[in-house]
């Protein structure tokens, strides 16, 4: 082999390398977050509001 | 794919199709979703001495709410049925309140502030964010009533929105927050000091549980801590405890254990101590740190007289921190 040739095989495994790293990368580091995006609909039920204006139940 | 909820300490890697520890962010498709925004499971108007806040628009209603959700898990507690709870829970239902209905229903029930409180506000913190920011633009005084479990970017953009604070510092050994909230303690103090620094009225609670945490020389090291860390006019509320959730083999904090702990804090500088879940007649009431003569005397959340006049003692001419009017 060439040094050329050698040179230029050389070059398109990097390539290669370089390639499937960032698309490795990519696809499966973790996309990170601080804000959610909403919901359309609530996974849970809903109720009706009602008379709000007794104290709650609940310690706080 | 993953995501990364970075919100809070706990920074979950959330597989597709799942929440985080708080039950209520979501992996969905990639992208993470709050499937709580606008779907409180509570509402109601407490007295402001409930949150507990006594340094704070005192005698004043103030419009309360919560969603399902905690990023921590207390193994003590009080509202377990609703910060342990799945929105999909059958039992728990929820009220369709996006902000602008939230605001107009804290208007129309003359309410002076909206508290995000019950559970964790953190975890629901764009309803909590967007709602305050309305609010504020409307006159109205938000409040948070929160453990601090919260990264600092976040944290800091949602004070510019909130007017006061009841934090909790329920331990002050790591060993504690890892064994009974699994959480950790250094970014709640974090949380605090950022807090207090940023303006905001601030008010600490301490949950005093039964062989926990009522140690005396504990007791001194956090009051010691809040004296250093957020100074000596912060109110430190000592709460009892009572046998709820994952908790029931300890008995009830006793009245002296929360009297003596007053007493050890008081003695350590702090100007404001406070007696919470049992009735204590100088434990609900504030006193001048000056002249120590009665400011406010309170039974239960009943304010029976308030003597400050301009948020100053009317016999010393001290200042009394706290926002009155």
């Amino acid at each position: 082999m060439t040094r050329r040739k050698f040179i230029r095989r050389l070059i398109k495994a990097s390539s290669v390398i370089v390639v499937g790293i960032s698309w490795l990368a990519k696809n499966t580091m973790p996309r990170k977050f601080v804000r959610a995006f909403r919901v359309k609909k609530y996974p849970g039920s809903l109720k009706p509001l009602r008379d709000i204006s007794k104290q709650s139940k609940w310690s706080g | 794919m993953k995501v990364q909820c970075e919100l809070c300490p706990k920074m979950c890697l959330i597989e597709p199709g799942q929440s985080g520890e708080c039950r209520v962010r979501i992996n969905i498709d990639g992208v993470l979703r709050t499937v709580v925004y606008g779907y409180p499971c509570s509402i109601n108007i407490d007295p402001i001495e409930k949150k507990p806040l006594y340094h704070f628009l005192p005698g004043t209603p103030i419009l309360s709410i919560a969603t399902v959700g905690c990023n921590l898990h207390c193994k003590n507690c009080q509202n377990w049925p609703i910060s342990q709870a799945n929105p999909e829970d059958e039992n728990i239902s929820a009220y369709f309140c996006p902000p602008e209905r939230l605001v107009a229903l804290t208007r129309r029930n003359n309410c002076p502030s909206l508290a995000y409180t019950y559970t964790e506000p953190i975890i629901y913190y764009e309803y909590t964010y967007d709602t305050a920011k309305l609010a504020r633009s409307a006159g109205i005084r938000n409040v948070l009533v929160t453990a601090g479990y919260i990264n600092e970017q976040p944290w800091k953009e949602l004070l510019e929105y909130v007017d006061a604070a009841n934090i909790d510092l329920k331990g002050i050994t790591e060993d504690f927050y890892r064994r009974i909230c699994s959480g950790t303690l250094k970014p709640v103090q974090n949380a605090l000091i950022i807090a207090k620094a940023s303006g905001i009225l601030v008010e600490v609670t301490n949950l005093i549980i039964p062989t926990l945490n009522d140690k005396p020389e504990q007791i001194r090291q956090l009051a010691r801590w809040v004296k250093v860390n957020l100074g000596g006019e912060t109110p430190l509320h000592f709460s009892g405890f009572y046998p709820r959730y994952k908790m029931r083999n300890l008995p009830p904090t006793s009245l002296n254990a929360l009297e003596t702990a007053r007493k050890i804090a008081i003695d350590e500088g702090l100007d404001y101590v406070y007696i919470g879940n049992l009735r204590s007649k100088q434990g609900e009431n504030t006193y001048c740190p000056g002249c120590k003569v009665l400011l406010i005397d309170r039974s239960g959340f009943t304010i029976l007289k308030n003597r400050l006049k301009d948020g100053c003692c009317p016999d010393c001419g001290k200042e009394i921190y706290g926002v009155w009017k």
